[in-house]
């Protein structure tokens, strides 16, 4: 579908105007959902109320969970790993609340279309709407848990590198853009295929142990070295070191960047191959 | 593609005077629509993944995928104006053409060209959220058809004065008849006269009141350079809205033109013993 400029009488048109290509229809869509910003943030906005409407603390429902399983784990693991709570407690809760963030996007991605396959049905919009309103959606959620981490930051003090903190501008976009093409490659699949969430939760679920968020990297000794080629790691990092004041490990940020832009251009081709048949997915 | 943006041509001399008419259209030209089926096995990927590694006729086995044409060949013009009135029996791809005219599918084969600014109303459901009321539905609806709710808050009065409905917009929309539903989702989709306004038959549902409000308020519009499409089994309704008609079977084009015309050869076809000029008892369905 496009538009093209027409002059004269339209009953005369015969042969109508070669159709864009592909890549540009994509990337068309790709920025009309931009555009159309108004409506994904208010839609984000709404899921979020949705889900907790009926409930006394709306949204900071969440918050309270979040923070109720962060205590309970902190108590007995930091006990387990025998380690100090007030070095424990502050890693578990920096690295929790951003492995919910991603591990959210991950799993949600897969719903990115069949979860608005009514709308995808009826009215045309751009499909990368969908994928923006996950993302900032999940965004939100990480902004109700957030108000955690000052709190354990206070009880917990730690010698903060206010200059760090810019840091974490850097680290979020790019783990917005991550999540953003994992919510369209994944959406696109898993409409495609059905079996496909099962297996994308019960995968995150085993990274989850594999990744250092309960368990501090040091504790792997000279083996640490493979948790942290895990992106999973580096994006959790990038975000947890200059939160906590310690070093990010050497190729975090390497892993990170190459993992989007490489991301990017590998769901944007897809996208621009497969972006027509989404409608006959869902 | 960028709905809303208009296109302006230059008119007749008469016209002229008062400046220049934004020009809506819908041009379709050789428009195919194949529908891959997904069914059972078709829908894995373990079963796509061990297919392509193992050979032919297995893999074609086990991805049990049947592609389904459902538009073939359609060549169409609708011009600022026209009220297409879409007749064919089930199955003959009415849905599947509007759902390309709204945009929605987009043609496997074939060009489309549209200008104006569209408003589809095939479903009743979209956009509305069960739980909430009908006039924070008012509000949502017009969001997904890309009204902003400073907008639509503006036009809420009038879209509920529209729906007659009164207090039961107070009420979830879950607790509402399909009836009323027609005319909540009709109303909003309205509220902006749009320049190109598709319809399913769904709308046929509403009692005979509603109806001809709603087509008063087509009229209007229609009258103002847009264009309908109506997608119905009722020939009356569809002869009484329409002025053109297109005949649908099994996804091809099979008359188009002048509704009675189209019509007639939609009668001929359900009842081949009618002859050229049918008695006006004939019954029809």
């Amino acid at each position: 579908m496009y538009l093209e400029t027409v002059s004269g009488e339209t009953s005369r048109i015969a042969e109508l105007p070669e159709p864009p290509s592909r890549a540009a229809l994509a990337a068309t869509d790709l920025i009309e959902g931009i555009r159309k910003s108004w409506l994904w943030t208010t839609l984000a906005q709404q899921d979020v109320k949705l889900r907790y409407r009926g409930s006394i603390l709306g949204p900071f429902w969440q918050t309270l969970t979040t923070a109720v399983m962060i205590g309970g784990m902190g108590l007995i693991y930091a006990e387990l790993f025998h380690t100090e709570l007030y070095d424990y407690l502050p890693m578990l809760t920096v690295g929790l609340i951003f492995w919910m963030f991603i591990a959210g996007m991950i799993t949600e991605g897969c719903g990115t279309f069949v979860g608005v396959q009514g709308v995808i049905q009826q009215v045309r919009l751009p499909f990368s709407l969908h994928a923006y309103r996950l993302v900032y959606r999940n965004l939100l959620l990480l902004a109700h848990n957030f108000v955690i981490i000052p709190i354990v930051l206070l009880i917990f003090p730690h010698p903060i590198n206010w200059f760090r903190l810019i840091e974490l501008v850097p680290g979020l976009i790019l783990i917005l853009v991550t999540g953003l093409w994992v919510s369209v490659l994944l959406g696109m699949i898993s409409a495609r295929f059905r079996d496909v969430p099962p297996i994308v939760a019960s995968i995150v679920q085993v990274v989850f142990f594999m990744t250092p968020v309960m368990w501090p990297l040091g504790a792997l000794g000279p083996n640490a070295w493979w948790a942290q080629l895990n992106p999973l790691f580096a994006a959790i990092d990038v975000l947890r070191g200059p939160l906590l004041g310690q070093p990010t490990a050497k190729y975090s940020w390497a892993i990170l960047a190459t993992m989007t832009v490489l991301g990017c251009l590998g769901a944007f081709a897809f996208f621009a191959r497969f972006r027509s048949r989404i409608a006959f997915w869902v | 593609m960028p709905r809303g943006v208009r296109i302006l041509r230059a008119v007749s001399l008469s016209h002229r005077l008062l400046g220049l008419i934004p020009l809506s259209f819908l041009h379709l030209r050789n428009v195919c629509v194949d529908f891959p089926i997904y069914q059972g096995s078709s829908r894995s990927l373990k079963k796509a993944l061990l297919a392509t590694s193992t050979h032919g006729n297995l893999g074609r086995d086990a991805l049990d995928r049947i592609n389904i044409r459902a538009l073939s060949d359609v060549s169409i013009d609708i011009v600022n104006g026209d009220r297409a009135g879409l007749v064919g029996l089930n199955g003959a791809g009415k849905t599947t053409l509007l759902k390309v005219l709204a945009g929605v599918y987009e043609p496997s084969e074939g060009r489309l060209v549209a200008s104006g600014s569209v408003s589809s109303l095939l479903d009743t459901q979209v956009g509305l959220n069960a739980d909430a009321t009908g006039h924070e539905n008012i509000i949502l609806r017009g969001m997904y058809m890309g009204i902003h709710p400073r907008e639509m808050r503006e036009r809420a009065p009038e879209v509920a004065a529209f729906t007659e409905l009164g207090h039961y917009l107070d009420m979830p929309v879950r607790t509402y008849s399909a009836g009323m539903m027609i005319r909540l989702a009709f109303a909003i989709s309205t509220c902006i006269p749009p320049d190109i306004l598709i319809m399913d038959e769904w709308l046929t549902a509403g009692d005979a009141q509603f109806l001809e409000k709603a087509q008063r308020r087509i009229e209007d519009f229609v009258r103002g350079s847009s264009i309908l499409v109506l997608a119905s089994h009722s020939t009356e309704l569809v002869e009484r809205w329409c002025n053109r008609g297109i005949l649908l079977h099994h996804g091809h084009v099979l008359s188009m033109g002048p509704i009675k015309e189209v019509i007639t050869a939609y009668r001929r076809l359900i009842d081949p013993t009618l002859q050229e000029a049918p008695p006006q008892m004939a019954a029809v369905g």
